[in-house]
């Protein structure tokens, strides 16, 4: 069983990271041995507490972007019936839907194997200077492709927002969701960022750095709420008490839909450079410092 | 998209044996593609139900439309 403070400082662990591109699951992993806390995460109790975490995180996503979810439920009952895709919103749905299935089925295959890691937390370090390591590559492809298009025939613009080459989601193709979306599978591995592999694959395909947030906050959405939705009945015994899963659950929320405003503020004109330097760090962290 | 009846057809035969193993996994108890002990699995149930439904909708998709003058 869990303490109710290990419990809160986890959702607010959770908030923070299950959105901006560092993976909340390398942090519940690497955090708690390298500051000295002392609970095991392959204790019964950790799964449940997650899934909790999980639901308030996706219930921030929903609140975030509900007008864009009610279009594109809308538009998927509406493609789903016709058979066919006549709008962007129903092109929306339809590439959601694809992006998710990936990993929705490698995750379902691999979750077993997979919780071995969760109590390993010089692996979780490992892959978080991997998370890094991708996010710096992306960003190295995304100014690779900037220079040359300064070089060439387009005209400088002061921020990318301003350039057409630098498409919005609709202007994804399905095979690019879908490779987006076997991406997102990575995401299993603590340490590997969900949003940070989404992201950086969304720079790659094209998209403006606003756009690739938004695009993996939308991707996450349906995953995260699954995660959360399919532990909820192995809250048992070693369940937290309802009155600190709902507070942790809401902390969770509440810190995940500030820490989303925050990051698609901050990547109007920011990079992901600093979150990969910041996982790198970390990362080394916990292989020095964790024994 | 012009579609394509056969694609339309493999993807229904794909529904109805994701049907059937939702079906399985909803009522009986077993350790078939589950890690553990012979039990019911209903999270597997619900995913092939969810998948079934994907399957009905990619069907409906790939089926050749009728062009209305």
């Amino acid at each position: 069983m869990l303490s109710a403070g290990l419990i809160l400082f986890l959702a607010a662990l959770q908030g923070v990271t299950e959105l901006f591109p560092v993976s909340s699951l390398g942090h519940a992993v690497v955090v708690p041995p390298l500051i000295g806390l002392n609970f095991r995460e392959t204790s019964p109790a950790f799964v449940p507490v997650l899934a909790v975490l999980h639901l308030g995180t996706a219930s921030a996503l929903l609140f975030l972007y509900r007008r864009d979810w009610a279009r594109i439920i809308l538009g998927f009952f509406r493609a789903a019936a016709k058979g066919r895709i006549s709008d962007p919103d129903e092109r929306l749905a339809v590439m959601l839907i694809v992006g998710t299935i990936p990993a929705g089925i490698i995750g379902f295959l691999l979750q077993d194997p997979l919780k071995s890691l969760f109590g390993d937390p010089r692996a979780a370090s490992a892959f978080l200077i991997v998370n890094g390591a991708i996010l710096f590559a992306a960003e190295m492809f995304r100014r690779r492709d900037e220079r040359r298009r300064a070089v060439g025939s387009a005209p400088v613009l002061a921020h990318e927002e301003d350039d057409p080459a630098y498409a919005r989601i609709e202007g994804l193709s399905l095979r690019t969701t879908v490779i987006v979306g076997i991406f997102q599978a990575g995401a299993l591995l603590p340490g590997i960022s969900r949003s940070g592999i989404t992201m950086a694959a969304g720079l790659v395909a094209g998209l403006r750095h606003e756009e690739a947030a938004r695009f993996s906050f939308l991707l996450a959405t349906p995953i995260i709420a699954a995660a959360g939705l399919l532990e909820l009945p192995s809250l048992g015994s070693d369940a937290p008490t309802l009155g600190v899963a709902i507070g942790a659950a809401v902390l969770a929320g509440v810190v995940a839909y500030a820490s989303a405003r925050f990051l698609l503020r901050y990547l109007r004109l920011g990079r992901l450079d600093p979150f990969a330097y910041y996982c790198a760090a970390l990362g080394a962290a916990g292989l020095v410092f964790i024994h | 998209m012009r579609g394509s009846r056969p694609l339309a057809l493999v993807l229904l035969v794909l529904a109805v044996v994701f049907a059937l193993a939702a079906i399985f996994y909803f009522t009986q108890k077993t350790s078939f593609l589950a890690s553990g002990r012979p039990a019911l699995h209903w999270k597997h149930a619900i995913v092939f139900t969810v998948l079934t439904l994907l399957a009905v909708i990619a069907a409906n998709f790939a089926r050749p439309k009728s062009i209305k003058a």
